[in-house]
Order: C-alpha cells, then structure tokens, then sequence
C-alpha cells in the first residue's frame, strides 16, 4: 500500500464521495426512468383487461336456451302404501284385515319386475296439466251441466280427490272425468258423475271393492255395484263409476238413479280377468267382503288373480277363495299349496267330490280346506272349524251353494 | 463500463474472452430453453383431448362353408374341446404355424376351480394343446382380476397349468396399461391391458359360463373386461351399456365358452358346490354374441330375452343373438 | 441533486418503489380493485419458481416467461435483486436497520456483517429443495420452494396473516366482512420469528435461509461486474463493512454469491478504494458459492426424502381425504403438488373466504396449498379470480366459460368440484319434522342438482305435515358447496361436499358418463 495512515476506530461523521464518475450518474438516470416506465406500464396495464374475466357474457348463455327433460324440480308422486307390501300376502289369517291392505301390494308387483337402469318409481315431471278428453255428454231430460268437464290423470288425480289418490293409482288409475248437472226438478240441487278409467276390468273392480260400502243395497242394472244413502257406485268395464246427488230429495235422487242407469248402458261392457269373481257364489255372502288379490295370495307364489270373500256359516264367518286359471297351473298350485301345508302343519288328501280333488290341512291353528278342479282352484281358508270349512266345500263343489 | 480508475492486475485477454463467453452462452441458454418449454396458453384440467390406442381385429375370414358355432356334449374337458374345435374345421382353420396366440381367461376371483368361477385349468390346458399343435410359437396367458392378480391366477389353478405347458403368464402391472379409445355407447377412453396385444396375432377367448348378479350371466362377452384397468367400479352404473362395448372392442380370432361345470346361481363369485351344475358342454364359435346367447338358453337355462347387454349388441350389429339361424354344428362325444 | 443519482440512493429509491408495488399489488388483489394489475408478477419474476417449476412439470407457464427479464441481470451483475427489488429482503433491510443496533459502536456493526459459515446453509435449503422437485426421475418430484422462497412466504405471510390482521385493527379496510384463515397462527409467528431474527444477525433471512438468493448466488457466479476493491488503495480499516447488507466480505475477496450489490461498501469507503469493476482478476474474488459437500449430500437426501417418504404416504393417491376439495381449474392432484408454490394469492383474491391454506389433509407436501372449506365460504359459480393469479398454473388460468360449460364448452360441461352429498341424520326435514330446503333454493346450477320429493308425515304431535325432502342429482352437482355453506345446521351441514366426482381427476370420478344417459338427452354428449 502506498499510504500508510493509521486503521481510524470509534463514532465518527459519516464519510461522503464526491468524486462519482460520469458513468455511474448515467447509470442512475436510466435506472430511474426504468422505474419510471415500469410503474407506468404497470398503470396502463391495469386499466386494460379482458371484461369476461368478471362479467358474464349473455350470449355465453346461448346454449341454454332449451330446456333439460328430465330433471323436475320437486317430485309429487307418492309410492303406494308399501308397508303393507310386507305384511300382507304372508300369512292366511291376515287376510281379512288385508282386504285393503293386500290389494296394492298386489299391483306393486308388477312395477318391481326387474329393470337394469330402468327407476321404477314412476316418476314423472311436475304434474303435467292432462290434455282435455271427450266433454261428459249425458242425453236424459231433467238436467243441465252445471261446469265444463273435468280431467285428472294418474299424477294430478289428488287435486281433486286428495289423500284417496294413492289407493287409486295402487290401481293403476287412468284418468278421471268428472262433471256435475244441475237437476231442473230441484233448484240448487246437483249430481257429480265420476268416473275413474283404469287399465284393466280387474283394477277397476279392485278400487270399487275397496271402497264399497257394506251397508250398500244391490243394483239390479249391473253385476258389480250398490246404492248408497245419497248415491250410486258400481264398475262397468274398466270404469268405476260414482253417482253421487248433492241432497236427498226425493227428485234428486231419482234422477241420480236415472243418471246412474244410463251410465251402466253406455259404458262398454268388459269382464276380461272377473272370471274368478263370477264364480263366487252369491249365496251366504257377506257384503263389501269381496276382495281381489293380483299375486301371492296366502303366501303362494301359484295363487295369482284370485277373488275372496266371506261367508256366513251358522254363526261363523268362512273366508273362501277362487282362482281361475289353466288345468296345469290349478293343478300345480293345488300340489303345491298341499306340499307347503304338510311342511308346517298336517295335511291329509280327502276324496274327491263331483271332479273337485280336495286336501285339508290345518297350518298354525287355523284349518283350510282346498279343491281344484278343470282350472278352478278354491276353498276356504283360515277357518276355525276344520269340518264346517269341508262341508262348505263339499257343498260348493255339489252345486248347492250357488 | 468502469466506475472507477483502473488499479491492481489486468485480466488477460484470453481470461476475458473465456469468461465472457461463458456469461454470454449462459445467457442465450437460458433464454432458450425458457422459449422452448414455454407453455404460453392454460388447458382446463379433466377435459383434455384424449387420444388412445385401437386395438386391430383377430376375427378369422368368415367361411361360407365351415360352422361359425359349434356345441360339443361330452364329460372330458379335452375331448369335448377337441370335438367341438373338430367340428368348426380344427384349430388349424384359426392358428397356423408361427402365430403368437393370447388365450384370455376369466381369473377374476380367487376361488378354486370346482366352483366354476374362473376358467377351469383343464380347459385352458386343452386349448393351450390344440393351439400349440396347430403350430403356435408362443402361448400368453393374462388377465386384470378384482381380486389380487397372483392369489387369482395360483387358486385357480391356472399357474400350474402355465407353467406345466409353459405358457407367458402376463401379471398386469402398472406399466402393462395403456389408454384405449373406442367409439362405444359409455367406454370411449379407458386405461387397457395393452401388454399381450403388443405382440398377439390371434386371440381367443376362454371364458366360464356363470351367473352375475347384477347383468345376469357372465359369458364369452362379459369376459373382456378382465382387459380393462383403472376404477371399474363405475361400470355398474351402465353394464349392459358397456358389456355391449366389449363386443366393439374386441374382435377375437375364437372364443369358447366352457360350459362343463356351469355356475347356476350366486354368480359372478360362486362359492358353494351346490351353485354348480354339470352341463358337460363346450360351445366354441366365432361370434361371442351367439356363442353367449347359446349359452344362456341352454346351459343356464333362463330367457334369453333378459339378457339386455346380448340385445343391445345384437342391435348395434356386434353379433347375431340367433345362433340357430348361423352356420352351426352340434356333436356329442 | 447529484446526489440522488449516485447508485446507492438510486437503489434507495428502487427499494422504496418495488416495496411499495409489492404492497400495492397485495392490497389490489381483490376483486373489486384487480381490473387488469398483474398482481402476481414478483412470482412471475422470481427465477427459483419460474426454473423449479420447470424441473417438476418440464414447462414454463404462461407469466413465468418474465423470470428470464431478472435472470440476464443477475448473469451479469450479480445478486441486484436481493437489495433492490425483493420486497422481503428489503423488508428485513428495514427491519434490520431499525432494530439493529443504529447508532450502536462501529465495531459491533463491522463484525456483525462479517461472513460466517453459518451462511452456506441456504444452499443446502436450495439443493434440498431441488432435489425434492427432481425426485426420482421418471415419476416426477414434488415442488416445495414455497417453503422459504421468499415471494412466496411474503405473499402467503400477507394474505392469511397480515391483511386480515389489519382488517380487525381497522374494521372493512381490507374486506367488507373478516376473513379468517386456518392455520394462520403458524404462518404469523414464522413472520415474526424472520423478522425479529435480524435483531441477531442482519439480514438473517437473506443470508441464512434464502433458497432464491441461493439461486441467484449461484447464478452470480458467472457475473461479468462485481465489487472490486483497489488493493493500493485499501488501508484494511473494515469499514466497507460496517454496512455490508450480504456479508460478502469486500474487504477481502469479495464473495460474489453473497454480494447484494447495495453498494453501501463503495460509499462507506473512506479511501475510495470500492468501485463496480468489469470483469476484474479472479484472484481477488470468491467466484463460487463454497458449500461443503456432505452437507450438500445430506441436504438432497433430506429433499429426496420429502418426495419419496411424502408421496409413500399415500395422500395424494387413493387414501386421499375428501376435505381436500382445490379451485376450481386446478390441475390433477399429483400435477398439483408439481405446481403449488404455496403462495396463497388464490386464498388473498378468493372473494368469499373460502379458500384456506390446507395443513396435512393433502399430506406433508400439500402444506399451506389451498383448498375449500364450506363452513366458511363456497366457490361462487361465475368467479374464476383464483386461476387468474396463479402463476404456476397450479390453477390454471380458465375462464367463465370454461368453468360454467357455457358458450363454446357446453358440450363438455362444468367444472365439478366434488359432490354433495347429505347426511339424513342431520337434515331438519328428513329427521327433524321441519321444513328447510334451503340447499335447492341456492343450488345454482339449472336444471338444480338438488331436488325434493314432497312427502306427508304425522308429526310427534299428531298433526300431519307437508313436508319437502331433498336428495342430490351427482349428475348435475358441481361441487361449489354453497348448500353446505346454507345448511342451518351450521356445526357441521346436512349436506357436505366431498371431492369425488371433481372432473380434474380421472381416478375421483363418481359417475361413468356424466349420469344417466338416457334420460338427459342434452346431456348425452358429455365424456365423463
């Protein structure tokens, strides 16, 4: 070193350069213009920007114009008494009580047949409004409409008939047309005619079973129906048919009478399925006991579209049964039920009456006597007297009980 | 540019140049590789574009002549194989000398073979033999089980059998996969056991002929999805759907359904004897539809139209459901 | 005048410049401010991300291109970024300058900025840190610069920690309502702990943990002008370093890895003997970073080990946890962990609060990455501000339309976060007797994915009621997570989003196909 000053310790003024070269002020100068221009490219920046980054564009939205199917906000449909599914078809001596409750299990059923992706709920979009039909046109003398007809499907039927619309679409209920007319006769007085389409002879009757009333009195116009104090209910064909006056006048009610006639005359005549029905015999019946079990009655998976009712005996009541099918299918059903009696209780093969085989067989305490016979399988069932329920058959198969 | 009067040693030039040099490559490196792996555009992740793999077809030419299907009775795996094999013209009309074969089993679970949940080790011992006389190099084996790929392929009884005939058994690993790309109704990109294809020339199917709980039959069709990777557990979602793809998918040189021990019940998995059937049958054919729609009338005995998967590749043209109406030879033993 | 033009104010001036752009882009960073500021451009310029990135996803994302703008500098003139734009360093200048001993004695200053071993060790952070994103070669490594790059610590630091905090001093001067931010203690009293450390030793961050200074140390090796000190001319009075911000020893051989370049040496000189050289003698310099090497080893064990032993545990893979919801536009998981730099501007920009620095639901690499926590916020379905921020493309940059399928992208379809799905127990009309149905008033997709079917009970009471019961459509549901963030059972919602089914990822898909094909026409062509 050329200098030899002595090393300088302890606080003392700061040292200040003054001999800065040229290049170094340049160099500060540009840097600070650099500074300058950033912050003004970064202003600028700023204040450009794509608008989309924020805002949507509507026509983005143009894609959406259509409207997905499918997809229903809130899904009205209600699923049919299901907990009766479980109980009902299982074991004999519930099916008294299980005359209302069997029955939609029953048309459950088929609904549940196996699908792959396929829901079986049924449900549909928000009740779609039912496109009008034929206008109710009744031609008698004596009434006027009173409103332009009404039309209910299966989805929007509890609009009018509320909390009873499950038991009906248990049924597979169609439609509803309904209209009222006034009666010229009596002044302020109506009569509502409904009438319920459902999809086969046998559901119709299923509905009108489950609702009649076992106080009704016969209708001589028609097979299937009764009169109530202030109207008339019966099934002709698919379509179940309520009558219903508004008072009980005396010109009232007749011409719910007469409106009920012409009804029974002009609707088609169908008794596809009813067969086993028919063949109930009327005597000893006990009225608004005849039910309809579509599957699966007592329990057997071989007893399908078989119609009950109950009969007076003496002073017991015997529930008894028919079903109409094929020789084979009796046949079969017939062995069946005898095997399936024999595992869980005892059975024993009677002799045969007038073509009838008969087994009886007493399962849990309660007695069944079952024939079968050229495609007629029947008998009674859940009896508490084993010889009384064999009489009965007996009989039956005699003819004597018609 | 020098900020302050020059003092103390000078570099040298050649120092200078060196290190200069050396900045300025660095410098240009730098600027470089930067341009090169610059992505300047985003992507939006999950929707990319994919492309896969397309597998060719081993279907033999049709012969106007020679069964399409061919049914064989008999009580021994070999012999009815033989017999059926015999009665669509040999293995010969399929595998000529040189061909480097991939026999595709159904291990999909570790079961034992008197269960008849997987490919029974007879019935690939018998193929393997009738494809190794025909003249075949090289025989692979290889399936992607549900269960795990070693326990399934030892319990079934099919590594024995691999090694006995030294067959290529083909574990799928995790490099063994590829994505596949097919116009189907649901599979359209999925991951796919691409190893045996790399280098098969014919490919025959060996598949049992069981139950399935959930698509009701598990057969000659159902059996590719042992080729198939990644989360199968969404298929169920659309089974028909997608087993109808496999038959898009693949286009086998043969397959056969063994149909000597048949699981009637409680299928894919089995598990008791009292779920098998003895139906001493070998169905062996060219179209898997038909071979399966056999299968499901005859040996599993239920209603063929239930089987919605067959229907919907009959539909699309991927088969004929009905095989009486095909060229077909039945023979017993 | 001329004084402000020497280089040592000039930086002053630069240091007050880039601090306050950095807290202006930290306070701008809010949706009703941002417009067009590119608000995350010191990431963009940082080299260690811009370059780590590159090691872990072999691109160079979009903005991180401006790196290259801060590396030709540092090829030639050495560490300048460390003193005059690092808004952390010049932090700790700062901070260092105001809690370090000022007018304190001459001497203690001078041995206070000497070199000392302790300071190779953030190059032991970098190698680590390198050797986890390069990890086992063919599979990829993890990124976790996020750690201690010091952009990335600040921006995290200010957004979880510092602006909220000022928000509760000063009520509605940052956000309308408070954020909050789990885990933010952590962050806030690492902050602290950095900061306060330069009481110790001066620029203690800078010089001790930096894994960016490293790099660029690193780089400065090649620098073609450095601090040159005139041996004639130097009397070995140490005063040059009384003010050393880099500890770089310019009273000796100047260490160019550690220089700053803050020429406060050349103006604290008594004798002049410190100028800015061209390309001055090799033997009066330290030209590489000295690093012992089984510290090195050791360290890229440690980073090698973070990969492996972090990926080995399985959060990324299939024992992945359903909390771990990312943004929407994020990239698959494992893509994730290559890109996060754990800067959390998604978290400062997000404007409802529902982003959070995540702790060890995505495992011990997705520390501090962001994900959705619905208790305190949703994803609002228009919004994409998250993936315009990120500057690694960890969120990529998608637009509304990308992320609503509308426009061009209807055949595609949304963005799906994950799916909602309820849990009955808790649902008041399904459990509880009462009617709600809050989560399909605000499902904002159309058709909603939240549908009800109305059903009547009889109450405990006898009455019977009508009530409306919801269920989730995993079709439609996208996962944004505002009927779980609705739900009136607010301790923990009837309806709760989980991450399968978010579209990013093949393996998390719920749905073959988008749903049920034949039944949504319009829908019949998504690939999902």
């Amino acid at each position: 070193m050329a200098n030899a000053k002595p090393p300088r310790t302890g606080n003392r003024k700061e040292f200040i350069r003054t001999q800065v070269p040229m290049a170094e002020y340049a160099a500060g100068a540009i840097i600070l213009l650099l500074l300058a221009g950033i912050g003004i490219a970064i202003a600028i920046k700023g204040r450009h920007f794509n608008p989309d980054l924020y805002t949507v564009r509507t026509d983005s939205l143009s894609g959406t114009a259509t409207a997905v199917e499918g997809k229903s906000g809130t899904v009205r449909e209600t699923v049919a008494a299901p907990v009766a599914a479980t109980t009902a078809p299982a074991a004999d001596s519930t099916a008294e009580t299980a005359s209302a409750s069997s029955t939609p299990a029953a048309a459950e059923a088929p609904a549940a047949a196996g699908g792959d992706e396929g829901g079986a709920e049924g449900s549909s979009a928000a009740p779609k409004p039912t496109p009008p039909g034929e206008p109710m046109e009744i031609t008698l003398p004596g009434i006027k409409p009173m409103s332009p007809t009404e039309f209910y499907n299966s989805d929007n039927l509890y609009e009018k008939i509320d909390g009873r619309a499950p038991a009906y679409q248990g049924f597979n209920v169609v439609a509803l047309r309904s209209r009222s007319f006034t009666v010229d006769a009596a002044a302020g007085s109506y009569v509502e005619v409904d009438e319920y389409r459902f999809d086969s002879p046998v559901d119709a009757f299923g509905m009108y079973a489950l609702e009649r009333d076992p106080k009704g009195g016969p209708l001589d116009f028609v097979p299937d129906g009764y009169s109530g104090e202030m109207g008339y209910f019966f099934r002709q064909g698919t379509v179940y048919v309520q009558v219903i006056a508004s008072d009980q006048k005396p010109e009232t009610l007749a011409v719910t009478k007469a409106i009920a006639e012409n009804r029974a005359k002009v609707l088609p005549v169908d008794d596809q399925g009813l067969a086993g029905r028919r063949r109930l015999p009327a005597a000893g019946m006990i009225a608004g006991t005849v039910a309809y079990v579509a599957d699966n009655a007592q329990g057997q998976s071989g007893l399908k579209d078989v119609f009950q009712a109950k009969y007076q005996a003496g002073t017991a009541q015997l529930p008894f049964f028919i079903m109409v099918g094929t020789p084979e299918e009796t046949a079969k059903a017939w062995q069946s039920f005898q095997d399936f009696c024999g595992r869980f209780g005892k059975a024993e093969g009677l002799p045969d009456v007038n073509g009838g085989k008969i087994f009886r067989a007493q399962v849990f305490g309660k007695w069944k006597v079952v024939y079968q016979r050229a495609g007629e399988l029947g008998g009674v069932f859940d009896a508490a007297d084993g010889d009384q329920a064999r009489t009965f058959v007996e009989k039956y198969l005699r003819g004597e009980i018609k | 540019m020098d900020l302050a009067p020059d003092a103390g040693e000078d570099v040298s030039r050649r120092e200078f140049l060196l290190r200069l040099g050396l900045t300025t490559a660095l410098i240009a490196g730098t600027g470089l590789a930067a341009r090169k792996l610059w992505q300047p555009k985003h992507f939006v992740p999950g929707f990319e574009k994919e492309v896969g793999l397309q597998l060719r077809s081993y279907a033999p030419e049709v012969s106007k002549v020679l069964p399409s299907l061919a049914i064989a009775h008999g009580t021994e795996h070999e012999k009815t194989i033989r017999a059926a094999m015999d009665a669509l013209g040999g293995m010969g009309r399929f595998i000529k000398k040189g061909d480097i074969v991939m026999i595709k089993p159904n291990v999909a679970f570790d079961r034992p073979p008197a269960l008849a949940a997987t490919t029974h080790p007879d019935a690939l011992r018998a193929v393997a033999k009738l494809v190794r006389e025909a003249g075949a190099a090289k025989v692979m084996i290889a399936d992607n089980p549900i269960n795990s790929p070693t326990g399934c392929f030892l319990k079934s009884g099919l590594t024995a059998v691999a090694s006995e005939m030294n067959l290529d058994l083909m574990y799928p690993e995790a490099s063994s996969f590829a994505p596949l790309q097919l116009e189907g109704e649901i599979l359209k990109h999925w991951t796919f056991f691409h190893e045996p294809f790399k280098t098969a020339t014919k490919v025959i199917g060996l598949a049992p002929c069981k139950d399935h709980n959930l698509c009701h039959a598990s057969m000659t069709t159902k059996n590719w999805y042992g080729l198939l990777g990644g989360r199968r557990n969404q298929f169920h979602q659309h089974i028909h759907s997608i087993v109808s793809d496999f038959a898009l998918m693949m286009k086998p040189t043969l397959v056969i359904l063994d149909g000597m021990n048949v699981l009637m019940s409680n299928g894919p998995t089995g598990g008791r004897l009292s779920d098998v059937k003895p139906m001493n049958t070998i169905v062996a054919g060219t179209d898997m539809v038909a071979v399966d729609s056999y299968g499901y009338s005859h040996l599993l005995e239920r209603d063929i139209a239930e089987l919605t998967y067959l229907h919907k590749a009959q539909e699309r043209g991927l088969g004929n459901l009905n095989w009486e109406q095909t060229l077909h030879k039945e023979v017993t033993v | 005048m001329k004084n402000l033009l020497k280089l040592r104010n000039v930086r002053r001036v630069a240091q007050v410049f880039f601090f306050s752009l950095f807290l202006f882009f930290v306070f701008v960073t809010d949706l009703r401010y941002l417009k067009g500021y590119p608000v995350s451009l010191f990431l963009e310029l940082d080299p260690l991300v811009a370059f780590a990135t590159a090691i872990t996803t072999h691109t160079v994302y979009m903005g991180l291109m401006w790196s290259v703008l801060l590396i030709l500098p540092t090829l030639l003139f050495g560490r300048i970024f460390c003193n005059w734009i690092c808004p952390y360093g010049i932090l700790h200048h700062v901070t260092g300058w105001l809690l370090g001993k000022r007018r304190a004695e001459e001497r203690e200053r001078i041995e206070a900025n000497r070199y000392k071993n302790l300071y190779s060790l953030k190059y032991v952070i970098l190698i680590a840190m390198i050797a986890a994103a390069i990890g086992l070669s063919l599979h990829g490594g993890t990124l976790q610069i996020g750690w201690l790059d010091p952009i990335c610590l600040f921006h995290r630091s200010m957004s979880t920690v510092v602006m909220p905090a000022l928000n509760l001093l000063l009520p509605g001067s940052v956000y309308v309502r408070q954020y909050f931010h789990v885990g933010a203690w952590i962050i806030g009293f690492m902050l602290l702990f950095l900061v306060g450390m330069n009481v110790i030793i001066p620029r203690f961050f800078c010089r001790v943990l930096c894994p960016l200074g490293a790099f660029l140390g690193t780089l400065s090796s090649v620098a073609l002008w450095r601090i040159d000190r005139d041996p004639h001319k130097c009397v070995d009075c140490d005063l040059c370093l009384k003010s050393c911000e880099g500890a770089s020893d310019p009273h000796t051989q100047l260490r160019k890895s550690e220089c700053f370049v803050c020429f406060n040496c050349i103006e604290d000189c008594p004798e002049d003997a410190l100028s800015f050289k061209f390309l001055p003698a090799l033997k009066r310099e330290v030209t590489a970073p000295m690093v012992p090497a089984r510290r090195a080893l050791l360290g890229s064990l440690v980073g090698l080990g973070f990969f492996a032993f972090g990926r080995t545990s399985g959060a990324s893979d299939r024992n992945y946890d359903k909390k771990v919801i990312r943004p929407p536009g994020s990239v698959e998981e494992k893509d994730f962990l290559d890109r996060c730099i754990k800067c959390d501007q998604c978290i400062r920009t997000c404007p409802t609060n529902v982003l959070q620095p995540a702790l060890m639901e995505s495992g011990l690499e997705g520390i501090w990455t962001p994900i959705l926590n619905m208790k305190i916020g949703f994803c609002e379905v228009n919004c994409t501000l998250c993936g315009q921020v990120c500057p690694t493309g960890a969120i990529q940059r998608v637009t509304i339309e990308e992320k609503t399928g509308t426009g061009p992208f209807v055949e595609e379809g949304p963005i799906k976060l994950g799916t909602a799905f309820y849990d009955y127990g808790r649902c008041l009309p399904w459990s509880m007797e009462t009617p709600c149905v809050v989560c399909e008033e605000v499902c904002p997709v159309s058709p909603k994915a939240i549908y009800s079917r109305e059903v009547t009970i009889i109450k405990r009471d006898g009455n019977p009621i009508t009530l409306r019961r919801p269920y989730v459509d995993p079709a439609l549901c996208i996962g944004c997570g505002i009927c779980e963030h609705e739900c009136p059972v607010t301790d923990e919602a009837a309806i709760r989003v989980s991450a399968v089914g978010e579209t990013r990822s093949k393996d998390r898909r719920l749905l073959m196909d988008g749903g049920d094909v034949s039944s949504v026409r319009d829908l019949e062509k998504r690939q999902r």
